[in-house]
C-alpha cells in the first residue's frame, strides 16, 4: 500500500477555518462574486442543515439566519493548499498536486510513502500521522491509504476519516462508492446511468472488453479507477515555475536603508539561480508582510509591489534599484515582519540592434530613468498616454512606456485638429458671471476677465446607468490672459500676450466653474 | 412658427426611443400644429402617427431616411479616435410632398427593400432615387445625413458639388439645408460650412433637431437599444453611446433661441409644411376588382354565385318558409353588398374557398362573416345564418364605412401555405402581401436585453426571466420589485434599481418587425405604391411595413388566413376514418344531435376536444348540461373572461339548471333573449337590443359596440347613453326598465363574444367531439400527429385514449412511421380492433431524414438485429439509436432483448471499429444488464419521448396511495360533497386565470382520470415553489361536488415521490 491521499471536504470553508478557528464549530459559508452577482460558492455542513445551498444568490442565502458569511479569497486557499501539499511533504518528497482546473478547489493531494515505513511506520500510522499533521494546519481531511495513487484517492473523496485499503481489496471497498465519486465527465456518467450502473461495483463488474468495444480506452480507464486499479504513476510536483526567496524578520523593520540590505542579499540569491538556469526575470513581485496595530485580526497585512520590465533583466543591481525608487514612492504603511521576492523567469534578450537604427535609451537605463519619474510625479502619471472609447471629456489611459524597436511612422490619412489645448491638471476652479445663460466674466486666480468671445456650450453626459455618471458644458472663450506669456514676434521680439483662448467647462451635477485649458 | 421635420420614433427599430404617439403627444404639448416622422428605410410608425396626430389635431406629415450605398459611409467618428463603429451608409431624408412623392417613396424603399439579403441591410442607389424623386422634398441631414459625410470625407469642396449634384435630381426648390444643433462642437462646423454651401447654392436652410425621443431622459432607452443593435454592454459601448440628451422634441422658443442667428431656418419649417399637403388620408388604396366572364359585372356574378349556392345549401334542408326567409334575406344583403361596392370582395374570398376545395384543402370562415348569408351561400362559412337568426350587421353595416373582415380557418402547416401562396400566384407580389406582426418588448425580452446590457451575468438573467409573470392573473407579489427580489437581485443596488426601471420603461416598444400568422392584403393594381413591402424571413413571402391593426385603421382589407390545428385534425380524419374503419365521412354531413356527443360532453369527457376541453370548460360543462347544437354555441361563447367577468355565466347557469326563473327587462327583449334564457350574452344581441328597445340602426348599434368596446371613450358613452334613453323613451320603455337595459348593455359590450364566431368554433368542436365518440384511434392519431396544440400534453392525450379503451402501442423501429397510424389487431371477442401505434415523430432528437431511411430499409426486408439497423441506416445518429435503445423502440430486433440490452448493443454497434477490425465478425454477447425497473423505463419514456404506452406513473404507486387514503380521481363522484379527501396525481395543467382572483387550479392527473383541485391565494403564497415546481402533488381538503363538477379545495398541498419521469405539464393558461 504505497501511496496516501489527503483530502480536505469543504475547502474553501475550511480554508477560511483555518484562518479564523473560532468558527470551527459554526455553520460557514463562503460567497464568490462581486456585487451584485455574489453567489454562494461554499457551506460546511452546519450551514447545509440550515438551508443554504451552493449557487444560491447573496440575498437568498442570507435569509438562512445563524450562518456566519465570508468571501472566498484565492490566495487564502492558494496558502491552504500550500500547507496541504506542506502537510504530504513532511511525509514523502513524491507528492502528487491533483488540483484539475482552476475552478476546481485544490483540496486534494496523493503522496507515494512507499520506503517510508522506516521512517514514519506502518501505513496505519503514517495515516493518522497525515490526519493529525493537517488538523495542525487548520485542516479537518480525510485520509485513504491504497495500492495505487487513483486509488487512494478515490478513497478520500468517497469515506470521511482514515480509510485503509488493503492491496487487493480496493475493487471491494471502492465498490460501494457512487460513479460521481470518481469525477467521471458528465457524458460518460450518462451512459453508464442510462445502463442502470450506479455504483463503482457495477461499473467493476462489467466486461473490460465489453467496455473497450463501447467507451473505449478512456471508459477502460475509468472503470479501473472503479476497479481501484488504475495502473497510472503518480505524477510527482514539478519544481515550481516561479522563483521565490522569503526570509521573516527578528524584529520589524521600519526604515529602507535597512530593509534594503535584505533585498539585496534575496535578490543576489534570486539571480544567482536564475543564471544558474539561464534565465533572467520580467516581473519581480514583492510582498511585505506588515507589523498590524489590530492583533485580533488574523489576515496578515501586505504590503505588495510588482515591478514589471521591459526586457527581462538578471542584474541584482538593477533590480535593487528599481525597488528602491519603488518603494521610495510606495513606503509600506508599518514596520515590516516578512518579506517575500517571487521572480518570474523568462528568458534573456538576444535579439541584436540594427547597425543603422538610431541610437536609442538602453532599455534597462530607460526604465530606471522612469522609475525615477513616477516616484516623483506619482503613480499612473507616467507612461504612454492612451484615448479611451468614450464622450467622456479627457478620457485616457496611461500605458506603460515602451520604447518601440521599430522606427515611428506618422500615420497617413485623416488631418487631426490643428489648435492644441493645454489642459490645467486639476482644472482651475472659477467664477463665472452669466448674462443671459452665456458666461460674461470669469474670476480665477483673483484674476477678472470680461468674455470677449465665445462659442458653446458643447454638452456631454454619459454613464448615467453608474454611480460617476457626469454631465458638462464646455465653452470657448476669448479673454484677456490670466497669466500673461510672452510669445516672440514675426522679428523675434518677445511680446506679451494679451488675449488668450480658454476652456472653461460647468460641471452640471455640482453646478462649479473650472477653467480647463488653454488654446496654443 | 416652428414644426419639427425630422422626427424618428422607436419604428425605427432600436435607432429611436418614443412610440409615434408619444412624439405626437409631446409636439402637441409643445404647441406644434405639425410634425414629419422619418423611419429608417420605412413608413413602419406613419400608420399610427397619423392616427395619433389626427387626434390631438396636429397634422402628420410622411417621410423615410433613405439608406444611399453610392453617397458613402455616415461622418461618425474619425478614424484617430479610439472607437468601434462600424461604416454605416448614408442616409437622405425624404419627405412627402404630395401623392406622387408618397407612391415614389414606397415604390422606392420596396425596390430596394426586396433586394436586401439580409435584414435592414438594403440600400437605395443614387439612380433609384432619381428615378423616384418626384413629389419628395431632400433635407441634407444631420451626422447620418449626406452633408455631413461629404464635409468629413472630401471637405466643402466635395460637399458643395455633391449637394448640387442632389440639388439636380430633386429641383432646388426640393432640397433644404439642415441644420440641427445638439451642443455638439464639430456639427457646429459642419452647420457653418452647411450655411456657406446653402448660400453659395441658394438653397434654403432647415432647422431640425434630428429628433430621436420625445423626452431628453429617453436618451436611456436610446443608448439601451443602441448596445442592443451593436451586441455590447454600456461600460463598453464607448462612443456607440449618445454623446447627450438633445435629440429629443423642443418648443419654438427653445429652437428660435438656439437658432436666433438662422431666423429663416426656423420660419423654412413652417413654410415647408405648410407646402407638404400630403398626409395618409389620401392612401390611394383600392381592392382588387374580381375578373369577370363578358357580359357580367362583379354584382351580377356575384349575384348568380349566390344564389346558386343559396339553392344548393338551402334546398337541401326542405325548408321552404327557411329558404323563402333565406333568399329575402341574401337579396337584401347583396343589394347593400352593390350599394357599397364590395362585391369583389366577396368575390376574391370565394376564389379562395374554391381553390382551397379544388385542392381538398379543409376551410372554413369565422368570426362575423358567419352572420352573412351570401358567406354561407358562396360557402365560406358553415353555419346558417338565417336559420339561426344571426344578425348582419354586425357583419356589415352601411354607417360603418369600413371594410367587411372575413377570417378563413384552415388546417395549420402545408395546406395553409398552399392557399397563401396560391393568392400570391393570383395577384403578384407586388400585389399581395402579409401583413406584419410589430414584435415589442414584453416582461422576459425585456429583462433578457436590459440585463445583457447592464453587464448581469446569463445564469441571473435565465433565472429572472423565469420568474417573470406569464398569468393572466396579476397579484399583489406578482410585481416586477417582487420577481427581482425573488430571483436574487438586490433592489437596495442602484445598478439593480435602474434594471429594474428600464426594464418597465422599454415595455411595448418595437423590436422587430415580424410576419403576422394569416393576415394578407391584396390591392387593385400596384401594393407597393401604397405600403412598401419588404421580404419576410420566410423564403417567397413578403410582408407590408404595416401590422393588422395598421392596416385596418388606414382602410385596407385584410383576408385573415388561419392556421387552426383542430382543421389538420379533423382533415387528417378525413383519410384515415374511411381507410380503417371503412365508413366514409363528410364533415358537412355528420349526424346532429348524435346522443353520445351531448352524453359525453355532459359528462365533461373531453380531452382533446375543440374548444370544450379545458379546464373551466370542463367544470361547466355538466351544468349547462348541451342536448343540441345552440347549446354548444352557448357553452364556447361563455368560457371566456368576458362573459366571466360581465357577470353572465353564473346567472346564465342558474337559469339553465332551473334555479332562476327566465326574466326580461323588458318583454320587447324577450324574442332577442329567449334562446340564451334572458341573459345576454353575444354582441348580436346587444346590437338587437339597441336596435329593438331603442330604434337604432344597425350601424349606429355597431358603433355602440365599438364605443363601449375595449379603447371605451367616456364621453362616446355618454352620447350614446343619452340617445340609447331617447330611443327607450320613445318607444315607452319605464325608467326603471331604461336603467337595466343600458346596465345591460354597458355592463357586457366590453365582454361579449360574437354568435356567429361562437357558432363557427362550435361546429368543429361538434366534429371534434363526433370524431373522439365515434372514431378514436384516427381523432387520437390525428391529434398526436398534429401537437403542439390544445390544452394538454401528448402524454395526457394517450393516457386520455386508454381510459377510452384504445389500445396505444409503443415506438417500434419495425413498425412505428413518421406520424402515429392507425393498425388493426384482433379484440377480445375475436373482431378488429383498430389500435394506435405511436409514431417516430414522437422519438426526441430523431431527425425526419434519419426516420424515413429507417422506413425505407425497412421496406427493402425487415431488421433482423440492432447490428443489422445499424448497418443498412448509416444516417442514424448514436445519440438517436441510443434515444430508440432507451425507449424500447429497439426491443423487437432480436431474441430476449430489453431496453438495456437495445443500448449495450447501440453502444458497441455505433462505434466505429476501424479499418483493422472491420472485417472480423461480431460476436453479439448477451447484455450483462439488468432490465430497467419501472420507474426507470418511465423515466427513460418521457425522457425520450414525451409519452408512454405503458401504464401511468401512479399506477405503480398505487398501493402505497392507498394505504395513505389517496383516493383515485374516478372515486372521487362517490364521495360526498364537503368530505374531507386526499388526493394525489402528476400535474398537467396549473391555472390562475384573470378572472379568479389569485385562485390557483390545479388538475392532477392519475391512471384513472383527472381531479380538479382549487388552492387559495394564501396556501399557493406559502407554497409558491411546491406547486409551481413539483410534477407530482398529494393534496388534502375538501371535497366539493356541485352538480357532478367535482374539485378539492386544497388545505395542504406537498410533494410526493412517484416517479423521476419528466411528464409535462402545461401551465397558466
Amino acid at each position: 500500500m504505497p501511496f496516501a491521499c489527503l483530502f480536505v471536504p469543504d475547502f474553501s470553508v475550511q480554508a477560511v477555518i483555518r484562518i479564523e478557528p473560532d468558527l470551527r464549530s459554526k455553520p460557514v459559508g463562503v460567497f464568490e462574486g462581486a456585487p451584485p452577482l455574489t453567489k454562494v460558492f461554499g457551506a460546511n455542513a452546519a450551514a447545509k442543515a440550515l438551508g443554504v445551498e451552493i449557487g444560491m444568490t447573496k440575498l437568498q442565502a442570507e435569509a438562512c439566519s445563524g450562518v456566519v458569511w465570508r468571501w472566498r479569497s484565492h490566495s487564502q486557499e492558494a496558502t491552504a493548499h500550500a500547507a496541504l501539499l506542506d502537510c504530504a511533504w513532511t511525509i514523502s518528497p513524491r507528492v502528487q498536486d491533483t488540483t484539475g482546473n482552476k475552478e476546481e478547489p485544490p483540496d486534494t493531494v496523493a503522496l507515494d510513502i512507499a520506503g517510508c515505513e522506516r521512517l514514519f511506520g506502518s501505513p496505519e500510522k503514517i495515516a493518522g500521522d497525515l490526519k493529525r499533521v493537517a488538523g495542525e494546519v487548520g485542516f479537518d481531511a480525510n485520509v485513504a491509504v491504497a495500492g495505487n495513487p487513483e486509488a487512494a484517492i478515490c478513497a478520500a473523496r468517497g469515506f470521511p476519516g482514515v480509510t485503509l485499503v488493503p492491496q487487493g481489496e480496493e475493487s471491494a471497498q471502492l465498490g460501494v462508492l457512487p460513479l460521481s465519486s470518481l469525477k467521471i465527465p458528465a457524458e460518460l456518467l450518462e451512459t453508464l446511468e442510462r445502463w442502470g450502473i450506479h455504483t463503482c461495483a457495477e461499473f467493476a463488474a462489467l466486461h473490460e472488453v465489453a467496455v473497450v468495444e463501447r467507451l473505449g480506452q478512456e471508459g477502460r480507464r475509468w472503470q479501473l479507477l472503479a476497479r481501484g486499479a488504475d495502473p497510472r504513476p503518480l505524477i510527482a510536483k514539478e519544481p515550481p515555475v516561479e522563483f521565490e526567496e522569503c526570509t521573516e524578520l527578528e524584529s520589524p523593520v521600519e526604515l529602507l536603508d535597512p530593509l534594503m540590505f535584505i533585498f539585496n542579499r534575496l535578490l543576489d540569491q534570486l539571480c544567482v539561480r536564475l543564471r544558474m538556469h539561464v534565465l533572467a526575470t520580467n516581473t519581480v513581485k514583492i510582498t511585505l508582510t506588515l507589523q498590524r496595530n489590530d492583533s485580533r485580526k488574523k489576515e496578515p497585512l501586505l504590503h505588495i509591489r510588482t515591478l514589471r520590465l521591459p526586457v527581462p533583466a538578471k542584474e541584482s543591481k538593477l533590480l535593487l534599484k528599481l525597488l528602491q525608487l519603488d518603494l521610495q514612492a510606495h513606503p509600506p504603511g508599518s514596520p515590516v515582519t516578512a518579506v517575500r521576492i517571487l521572480a518570474v523567469p523568462a528568458h534573456l534578450r538576444t535579439r541584436q540592434m540594427g547597425l543603422f537604427l538610431p541610437l536609442s535609451p538602453e532599455p534597462e537605463r530607460l526604465e530606471v530613468t522612469l522609475a525615477r519619474i513616477q516616484s516623483t510625479v506619482g503613480e499612473g502619471r507616467v507612461g504612454m498616454p492612451v484615448l479611451l472609447d468614450t464622450h467622456r471629456p479627457n478620457a485616457f489611459r496611461q500605458n506603460h512606456f515602451v520604447l518601440s524597436e521599430s522606427s515611428m511612422g506618422i500615420s497617413a490619412g485623416e488631418r487631426r485638429p490643428t489648435a492644441a489645448l493645454r489642459i490645467y491638471r486639476p482644472p482651475l476652479p472659477a467664477a463665472v458671471e452669466l448674462h443671459d445663460a452665456k458666461p460674461s466674466a470669469i474670476s480665477c486666480d483673483g484674476v477678472r476677465r470680461e468674455v470677449l468671445t465665445l462659442s458653446g456650450p458643447w454638452r456631454t453626459k454619459g454613464d448615467w446607468w453608474s454611480e460617476t455618471v457626469w454631465a458638462r458644458d464646455e465653452w470657448d472663450v476669448l479673454i484677456r490672459a490670466l497669466r500673461p506669456r510672452y510669445q516672440a514676434d514675426p522679428h523675434g521680439v518677445a511680446k506679451k500676450e494679451e488675449t488668450a483662448l480658454y476652456r472653461i467647462y460647468r460641471d452640471l451635477r455640482s453646478r462649479r466653474w473650472f477653467v480647463e485649458g488653454i488654446y496654443d | 412658427m416652428y414644426v419639427e421635420l425630422h422626427l424618428c420614433s422607436a419604428f425605427s427599430f432600436l435607432e429611436g426611443a418614443s412610440l409615434p404617439e408619444e412624439l405626437v403627444a409631446e409636439a402637441a404639448r409643445l404647441g406644434m400644429p405639425a410634425g414629419a416622422l422619418l423611419d429608417r428605410d420605412g413608413v413602419y410608425g406613419a400608420p399610427r402617427f397619423h392616427v395619433a396626430a389626427k387626434k390631438a389635431g396636429i397634422r402628420a406629415h410622411v417621410g423615410a431616411e433613405i439608406s444611399v450605398a453610392d453617397l458613402g459611409t455616415q461622418a461618425g467618428v474619425p478614424s484617430w479616435m479610439p472607437n468601434k463603429i462600424p461604416p454605416r451608409p448614408v442616409r437622405l431624408a425624404l419627405l412627402v410632398e404630395n401623392r406622387t412623392g408618397y407612391r415614389n417613396l414606397c415604390r422606392l424603399i420596396t425596390r430596394y427593400k426586396l433586394r436586401e439579403e439580409g435584414k435592414g441591410t438594403g440600400t437605395a442607389t443614387m439612380d433609384e432615387i432619381a428615378g423616384h424623386a418626384e413629389g419628395l422634398v431632400c433635407l441634407t441631414g444631420g451626422e447620418e445625413g449626406p452633408l455631413a459625410a461629404f464635409l468629413a470625407h472630401g471637405g466643402y469642396e466635395e460637399a458643395r458639388r455633391n449637394i448640387k449634384r442632389i440639388a439636380g435630381i430633386f429641383g432646388k426648390r426640393n432640397v433644404y439645408i439642415e441644420v440641427q444643433r445638439h451642443f455638439d462642437a464639430a456639427e457646429e462646423s459642419r452647420n457653418q460650412a452647411a450655411v456657406r454651401i446653402g448660400e453659395s447654392l441658394n438653397l434654403p436652410l432647415l432647422a431640425t433637431n434630428g429628433v430621436r425621443y420625445a423626452h431628453a431622459k429617453d436618451r436611456e432607452i436610446l443608448d439601451v437599444f443602441s448596445c442592443i443593435r451593436n451586441h455590447c454592454q454600456l461600460e463598453t459601448a464607448g462612443r456607440f453611446l449618445e454623446r447627450n440628451d438633445e435629440r429629443c422634441l423642443r418648443s419654438e422658443m427653445e429652437m428660435s433661441r438656439l437658432f436666433s442667428d438662422l431666423p429663416r431656418a426656423i420660419s423654412n419649417t413652417g413654410e415647408l409644411s405648410a407646402r407638404l399637403a400630403y398626409t395618409l388620408a389620401d392612401l390611394g388604396y383600392e381592392f382588387p376588382s374580381y375578373p369577370v366572364p363578358p357580359g357580367d359585372t362583379m354584382d351580377s356574378f356575384l349575384r348568380k354565385r349566390t344564389e346558386e349556392g343559396l339553392r344548393q345549401r338551402y334546398a337541401a334542408k326542405g325548408d321552404e318558409e327557411l329558404l323563402a326567409r333565406a333568399e329575402r334575406q341574401v337579396r337584401r344583403e347583396l343589394k347593400l353588398i352593390e350599394k357599397l361596392k364590395l362585391a369583389g370582395y366577396f368575390l376574391i374570398v370565394w376564389d379562395i374557398v374554391r381553390f382551397c376545395r379544388e385542392q381538398k384543402i379543409l376551410v372554413q370562415g369565422r368570426g362575423s362573416a358567419a352572420n352573412s348569408a351570401v358567406c354561407y351561400s358562396l360557402g365560406i362559412t358553415a353555419v346558417d345564418p338565417v336559420g339561426m337568426e344571426l344578425l348582419f350587421e354586425r357583419f356589415l353595416s352601411e354607417e360603418r364605412g369600413e371594410w367587411p373582415d372575413i377570417d378563413l380557418d384552415l388546417p395549420s402547416g402545408d395546406q395553409r401555405e398552399k392557399a397563401i401562396q396560391y393568392i400570391y400566384r393570383r395577384y403578384g407580389q407586388l400585389g399581395a402581401a402579409m401583413t406584419a406582426n410589430v414584435i415589442t418588448y414584453r416582461g422576459r425580452s425585456a429583462a433578457r436585453e436590459v440585463g445583457k446590457v447592464l453587464g448581469f451575468d446569463r445564469e441571473s438573467l435565465d433565472q429572472l426571466s423565469s420568474l417573470v409573470n406569464t398569468w393572466g392573473w396579476r397579484g399583489p407579489t406578482d410585481t416586477s420589485e417582487h420577481q427581482f427580489h425573488q430571483a436574487g437581485f438586490d433592489l437596495g443596488h442602484p445598478r439593480v434599481r435602474k434594471y429594474r426601471e428600464l426594464c418597465e420603461r422599454i415595455q411595448d416598444l418595437p423590436r422587430h418587425l415580424g410576419q403576422h400568422s394569416g393576415g394578407m392584403v391584396v390591392c387593385q393594381g400596384q401594393l407597393d405604391s401604397v405600403v412598401p413591402l419588404e421580404p419576410a424571413t420566410m423564403p417567397g413571402r413578403v410582408v407590408v411595413q404595416w401590422d393588422k391593426d395598421d392596416c385596418a385603421d388606414m382602410g385596407i382589407v385584410k383576408v385573415d388566413l388561419l392556421g387552426l390545428g383542430m382543421m389538420s385534425v379533423l382533415e387528417e380524419c378525413l383519410e384515415l376514418v374511411p381507410k380503417h374503419y371503412g365508413k366514409p365521412l363528410d364533415l358537412a354531413q355528420l349526424p346532429a344531435d348524435d346522443p353520445l356527443v351531448y352524453e359525453t360532453l355532459r359528462r365533461a369527457d373531453t380531452v382533446g376536444m375543440f374548444q370544450v376541453e379545458s379546464r373551466a370548460q370542463m367544470s361547466s360543462l355538466p351544468r349547462n348540461a348541451p342536448e343540441k347544437f345552440y347549446d354548444l354555441v352557448v357553452q364556447v361563447a361563455i368560457i371566456r373572461p368576458g362573459p366571466i367577468v360581465g357577470n353572465m355565466m353564473h346567472p346564465y347557469m342558474r337559469r339553465r339548471q332551473g334555479r332562476e326563473p327566465v326574466t326580461y327587462a323588458h318583454p320587447l327583449l324577450e324574442p332577442i333573449l329567449k334562446r340564451t334564457l334572458g341573459v345576454p350574452l353575444f354582441q348580436e344581441q346587444l346590437l338587437r337590443m339597441a336596435m329593438i328597445a331603442a330604434n337604432f340602426t344597425g350601424g349606429e348599434a355597431e358603433d355602440l359596440r365599438r364605443a363601449m368596446g375595449f379603447k371605451r371613450s367616456g364621453s362616446r358613452m355618454r352620447e350614446i347613453e343619452v340617445k340609447l334613453r331617447q330611443g327607450m323613451e320613445q318607444n315607452g320603455i319605464g325608467k326603471e326598465t331604461q336603467e337595466e337595459i343600458i346596465m345591460q348593455i354597458t355592463s357586457f359590450a366590453e365582454y361579449g363574444f360574437p354568435e356567429s364566431h361562437a357558432a363557427s368554433f362550435a361546429l368543429i368542436a361538434y366534429a371534434s367531439a363526433y370524431l373522439k365518440c365515434h372514431y378514436l384511434g384516427a381523432f387520437t392519431a390525428a391529434l398526436l400527429n398534429n401537437q403542439p396544440m390544445g390544452f394538454y400534453s401528448a402524454a395526457t392525450i394517450v393516457k386520455d385514449a386508454q381510459r377510452h379503451s384504445l389500445r396505444v402501442k409503443p415506438i417500434d423501429a419495425r413498425r412505428s412511421e413518421w406520424l402515429c397510424t392507425i393498425e388493426h389487431a384482433p379484440g377480445k371477442d375475436g373482431k378488429d380492433l383498430p389500435c394506435l401505434r405511436i409514431g417516430l415523430r414522437y422519438v426526441r432528437g430523431l431527425r425526419q431524414a434519419a426516420a424515413e431511411a429507417i422506413l425505407r430499409e425497412r421496406q427493402v426486408h425487415p431488421f433482423v438485429s440492432i447490428e443489422d439497423l445499424v448497418q443498412r441506416v448509416p444516417e442514424l445518429q448514436k445519440s438517436e439509436l441510443v434515444t430508440l435503445g432507451a425507449i424500447g423502440a429497439l426491443n423487437f430486433l432480436g431474441e430476449r432483448v430489453h431496453r438495456r440490452t437495445a443500448l449495450w448493443q447501440v453502444e458497441r454497434a455505433a462505434r466505429s471499429a476501424g479499418p483493422l477490425l472491420k472485417s472480423i465478425p461480431e460476436s453479439w454477447e448477451s447484455s450483462p444488464l439488468q432490465p430497467m425497473t419501472d420507474d426507470e423505463r418511465l423515466v427513460a419514456d418521457f425522457h425520450g419521448s414525451g409519452i408512454t404506452a405503458g401504464p401511468h406513473p401512479m399506477a405503480y404507486r398505487r398501493a402505497a396511495l392507498e394505504s395513505m387514503k389517496v383516493k383515485r380521481a374516478c372515486d372521487l363522484h362517490r364521495i360526498a360533497d364537503g368530505a374531507y379527501t386526499r388526493v394525489a396525481g402528476c400535474v398537467i395543467a396549473r391555472q390562475r386565470p384573470g378572472t379568479a382572483k389569485g385562485f390557483v387550479f390545479l388538475s392532477l392527473e392519475d391512471e384513472t382520470g383527472i381531479a380538479n383541485v382549487i388552492v387559495r391565494p394564501d396556501l399557493y403564497e406559502k407554497h409558491r415553489i411546491t406547486i409551481n415546481r413539483e410534477r407530482f402533488l398529494y393534496v388534502e381538503g375538501i371535497l366539493q361536488n356541485q352538480d357532478n363538477v367535482i374539485s378539492v379545495k386544497a388545505s395542504r398541498v406537498a410533494p410526493v415521490a412517484i416517479s423521476a419521469a419528466e411528464m409535462q405539464s402545461h401551465d397558466f393558461h
